[in-house]
Order: structure tokens, then C-alpha cells, then sequence
């Protein structure tokens, strides 16, 4: 079981790599605030992999918890400020 | 100045959410000599829900229902806490912030009250860190103008 | 019973890494961003969903599964508000949706 969890923490490191390509090369700035908010999802099942490679999960739950909140709080943030007319 | 946001969606998630973000940055000061955690983690994670609340309902209302008085207090009553165990460690004979000498108060033996110790100094860290937290949040997002006074930025009127 | 709930966390966890890769997919090759913010905002929080229950599945019935299941349930009404509000400013913003025959932004 801990083999099949390294293997699907990989998948989620390439499609990280691949969203990265959506915030360098987007016209503009909104298609970057969608893909950063994309790659906190990601990050999130991350974190939780690497507890399970670690044996110790209950760490990394309270970890993941924040950043989700973080995440949230920052897209908001991030929409509220862009909002002005052109 | 940050308006309202006229959205009722946002508005009304935001309010939802609230109180259990607050609830978990208490369990997260309170697990701090267990789990990752401790009083400025559980401090900040308090801030950022006052200032999710600041921005979804604006600058008028946030300042009709947390002053800046009542923030400041708060502040001060963080270090009054974080300072007043420390200081009855000394009076009951130990060192500065030598909680042991506790037990003759709380009448439980000396590691329990290094435990308790602990907590109450986190909890005070925890209090003090929002209301700076918010209170910095709160006076930038003014960007530097008065309330009744607000101009454009880029605008700057005559010197005549 | 364990093989059976070890399968079924399996099949959970697979199907989360599906929805993201054609999530990200989606991201990449449409045309315009109103029609990429469909795709994260609803293969995104599918998938995240998804691989949350299979951590959970995974773990038995504990106090750790429960706390998993509060992540998923918050990421699940969280993820469509922030897409929500990244949407609105956009619009407010005066970006044009993009009609057929345009080019791609």
C-alpha cells in the first residue's frame, strides 16, 4: 500500500509541473490566480501522501487543514482586489 | 477604503465559515506541545478569519462592530496575561516565569502545573497576535486616507 | 472485509487521480479563461473530494477519519465559492467570453 501511495504522489508532482506552465505563460493575470488556486489543491493531497510516508498522519492532517483554509482566504483576497473597473 | 461586497454568496459563506475557523485555531493553540501548533500558528490562523470577515462585508461595517478600542484592549489583555503569570511565579517565591511555584495556587503537583503554565502563556501570545494582526490588516486597507476624506490615489491637490 | 475496503479506497483514490489529470487537461488546451475556470473549479473539487474519502476509507473508523471527512467537507463548500468570486471579478473586470471562431487567448 505504501508503494501505491508514492506512485500516485508522483502523478500529482507532474500535474503540478504541468499547471506551472499556466501560470508563467497565461495572458493576464486572472488565468494565474485560477492556476495557483489549482495547484493549492493539489499541494493539499500532497501533504497528505507524504504523512502516510512518514507514518505519522495525524501531523499532516492539521498541516493540510490550514493551507486549505489559507488557500480559500487567498483566492478571495487575491478576486476582492482585481475587482476594480478597467 | 474596501467596500461591501454585493455579492450574497460570498457575504453569506463568509459568515458560515467563521466561527469554525475560529473554533479550529483554538484546537490548534491548545495541541501545541503535541501536534504542530503552539500560541502564534493558532494567533494567526484568528486574524486571517477577522480578516476574511473584513474583506467580504467592508470597512463600515468592520468598524461598527470591532472599534479599534476594543482591538487594542484585546491586545493588551494578551501580554497583561502572558506578563501576570510570570509575575505570580515571582511573587509566590521562584523565578521569573518559573511555573512550578503555581502548584501551591492551583494545588496540583508541580509537572501538571508547568503544563497549565504553558497554556495560559500560549493563550496570551494567541490573543495578542490577532488583534495585531487585525489591527494591521484593518489600518493598511485604508490605504492611508482618512474616512469622509477619500480621494483617488494619483490625485494630490494643489500646494497653493 | 479489509480487502474490501482496501479495494474500495483504492478505487476512490485512482478515480480522484483521474478527475485531476483531466482537470489539468482542461485547463491547458481551452480557449479562453471563463472556460478554463469550469474546468479546475468543477474537476478540482470533484477529485479532491474523491481522494479524501479514500483517505478516509483507508483509515478505518477513527478520530483521524473524522477529521478528514471535516477537510472534505469544507474543501467541498469552499473550492466553487473562491471559483465564484475569481469568476465575478473577471466579468467585473470587462473580460469577454469567448465566442466560435475567435482566436485562443
Amino acid at each position: 500500500m505504501n508503494e501505491f501511495f508514492v506512485a500516485i504522489g508522483l502523478g500529482m508532482c507532474i500535474l503540478v509541473f504541468l499547471v506551472l506552465y499556466r501560470v508563467i505563460f497565461g495572458p493576464g493575470v486572472f488565468n494565474r490566480i485560477a492556476a495557483i488556486s489549482a495547484i493549492g489543491t493539489k499541494t493539499l493531497i500532497i501533504l497528505l501522501i507524504l504523512g502516510y510516508v512518514y507514518n505519522r498522519v495525524d501531523m499532516f492532517i492539521d498541516i493540510s487543514m490550514v493551507y486549505a483554509l489559507l488557500n480559500f482566504i487567498g483566492s478571495i483576497a487575491a478576486a476582492k482586489y482585481l475587482e476594480m473597473e478597467r | 477604503m474596501i467596500a461591501s461586497s454585493d455579492d450574497i454568496i460570498i457575504k453569506t459563506i463568509a459568515r458560515i465559515f467563521v466561527p469554525f475557523i475560529q473554533l479550529y485555531a483554538l484546537y490548534v493553540i491548545m495541541h501545541g506541545h503535541y501536534s504542530p501548533g503552539g500560541g502564534f500558528q493558532g494567533g494567526v490562523i484568528l486574524g486571517a478569519s477577522l480578516a476574511l470577515l473584513l474583506i467580504t462585508h467592508g470597512y463600515d461595517e468592520m468598524k461598527r462592530k470591532i472599534p479599534e478600542g476594543v482591538i487594542m484592549l484585546l491586545g493588551s489583555v494578551g501580554v497583561l496575561i502572558y506578563a501576570g503569570i510570570g509575575l505570580t511565579c515571582l511573587l509566590l517565591g521562584g523565578n521569573y516565569l518559573d511555573y512550578s511555584q503555581l502548584s501551591v495556587i492551583l494545588h496540583v503537583d508541580p509537572a501538571h502545573a508547568r503544563s497549565l503554565g504553558i497554556l495560559g502563556v500560549e493563550l496570551g501570545v494567541g490573543f495578542t497576535v490577532m488583534a495585531i494582526m487585525y489591527s494591521i490588516f484593518f489600518d493598511i486597507s485604508t490605504g492611508g486616507l482618512l474616512p469622509g476624506n477619500e480621494k483617488r490615489s494619483g490625485e494630490w491637490e494643489d500646494s497653493e | 472485509m479489509a480487502y474490501i475496503l482496501a479495494t474500495l479506497s483504492i478505487v476512490c483514490i485512482v478515480g480522484g487521480l483521474f478527475f485531476f489529470t483531466t482537470a489539468t487537461i482542461g485547463l491547458l488546451r481551452f480557449p479562453d479563461f471563463f472556460t478554463r475556470l469550469h474546468a479546475t473549479g468543477k474537476g478540482d473539487t470533484l477529485a479532491v473530494f474523491l481522494c479524501l474519502i479514500g483517505f478516509a476509507i483507508h483509515e478505518g473508523l477513527s478520530l483521524t477519519a473524522l477529521k478528514i471527512a471535516f477537510i472534505a467537507v469544507f474543501m467541498f463548500l469552499a473550492q466553487p465559492t473562491a471559483t465564484h468570486a475569481i469568476s465575478r471579478a473577471g466579468i467585473r473586470h470587462g473580460l469577454k467570453p469567448w465566442v466560435k471562431g475567435e482566436e485562443r487567448q
